[in-house]
């Protein structure tokens, strides 16, 4: 994955790579429930439900979707234009995922999270998808626009970044074309 | 001498670290610098040698994901050189910013650095590849890595119909045994014959 979460999103070669998420989903189960490639649909749990961008695969089984988690950015936040495609088609799984066990009698509530690791349970959710109304386009759901802290300066919208000090070749044109050519020793 | 590289796409995991190996040496090499367009807003864009295509193979279950990294082939008789009216082309990545062509040089700052210790002086694609899919070496040499591995598998031009002879060479992909997918199938029948056909291979 090119980038997740805070770790990379403000990288701008990584994002150029991957900028936001789809759902991923079996080609042969979506045709069979009308839902088509690069669509809307609907993601729904028992905790709440989200719009996403659909996208569909081969080497995904069935009755399985996935995705890169956390490319959705709420617009205006982490130095990203608010129109970046992080905060308009990348989005959360948060929404549908929730932190806590059911607690049945015990009153206590259990953490929604690897028992081993301690890792976030993002991996056994059970989501019912239909596809989106006409119209129905876009991330959702949708939150306001972070206003820019005091002070703070929009990103540049050209970067030309020398990483290192450029090196220079320590051989003539001439060497350069001929060593090794092995034409020339026939 | 005729350099280029092999691309093994049947070890290659699509990670992108050639690309950005690529665009992090070649910004501060002699092409350098590579622009990039409007880096944090919609649809980003930039000045890359080397980019990643990603591709499905057959339908699910026997599908197959490949990854094609394509930068320039180097071809022995490249159009892109002879069709340039200013002569501008080397063998074709516009920066905006600059105004010309630019690609891949096979990291001429590396190959031809005898600053850097003899194993370095390859392309920084190569160097980092982590699945080691990738040769660097001189197709005119029949015993150099590149000449052995494209002979031993079968190493191949892509489009060699145009005849622009491109240098650099594919390795597909080797057959491999399909592994079975899990079936979510609620048949007794069918499951009660797995039990028996399991039971007899025993």
């Amino acid at each position: 994955m090119m980038m997740y979460h805070s770790w990379d999103s403000q990288n701008a070669w990584l994002r150029q790579i991957l900028a936001q998420n789809y759902m991923y989903m079996n080609r042969q189960q979506a045709e069979a429930m009308g839902i088509k490639d690069l669509s809307w649909i609907w993601l729904e749990s028992k905790t709440g439900r989200i719009r996403v961008q659909v996208k569909l695969m081969e080497g995904v089984e069935k009755s399985t979707v996935w995705t890169w988690n956390a490319f959705g950015k709420q617009r205006g936040t982490w130095g990203l234009d608010a129109d970046a495609n992080e905060s308009n088609q990348g989005f959360l799984l948060n929404h549908l995922i929730n932190e806590h066990l059911p607690c049945g009698d015990t009153g206590r509530p259990i953490t929604n999270s690897d028992p081993i690791t301690g890792q976030a349970a993002w991996y056994d959710l059970q989501v019912k998808i239909y596809p989106a109304k006409a119209g129905e386009v876009g991330i959702w759901p949708n939150f306001e626009t972070i206003k820019p802290l005091p002070g703070s300066v929009r990103a540049k919208d050209k970067l030309r970044y020398q990483t290192h000090k450029a090196v220079g070749v320590s051989r003539s044109l001439k060497d350069i074309l001929m060593r090794g050519d092995t034409r020339r020793d026939k | 001498m005729k350099l280029g590289l092999v691309i093994d796409l049947d070890t290659c995991v699509g990670c992108n670290a050639c690309a950005v190996a690529c665009k992090q040496w070649n910004t501060s090499g002699t092409t350098g610098l590579l622009t990039d367009f409007e880096p944090y807003g919609k649809d980003s864009t930039g000045v890359w040698f080397n980019r990643i295509r990603n591709y499905e193979v057959g339908d699910y279950p026997n599908s197959k994901t490949v990854h094609f990294p394509m930068s320039c082939m180097h071809c022995d008789d490249a159009a892109c050189v002879t069709v340039c009216p200013t002569g501008a082309s080397y063998k074709r990545e516009l920066d905006r910013e600059d105004g010309v062509m630019k690609k891949c040089t096979l990291c001429v700052d590396r190959i031809y650095d005898e600053n850097l210790p003899e194993d370095e002086r390859k392309p920084a694609c190569v160097m980092t590849c982590p699945s080691h899919a990738r040769y660097f070496g001189d197709f005119d040499d029949p015993n150099s890595e590149v000449s052995i591995i494209s002979r031993e598998r079968n190493g191949e031009q892509l489009m060699p119909e145009l005849g622009y002879q491109p240098v650099n060479k594919y390795l597909s992909p080797r057959e491999k045994k399909n592994v079975g997918t899990y079936v979510n199938e609620t048949n007794s029948i069918k499951a009660v014959k797995d039990w028996v056909n399991r039971l007899v291979t025993r």
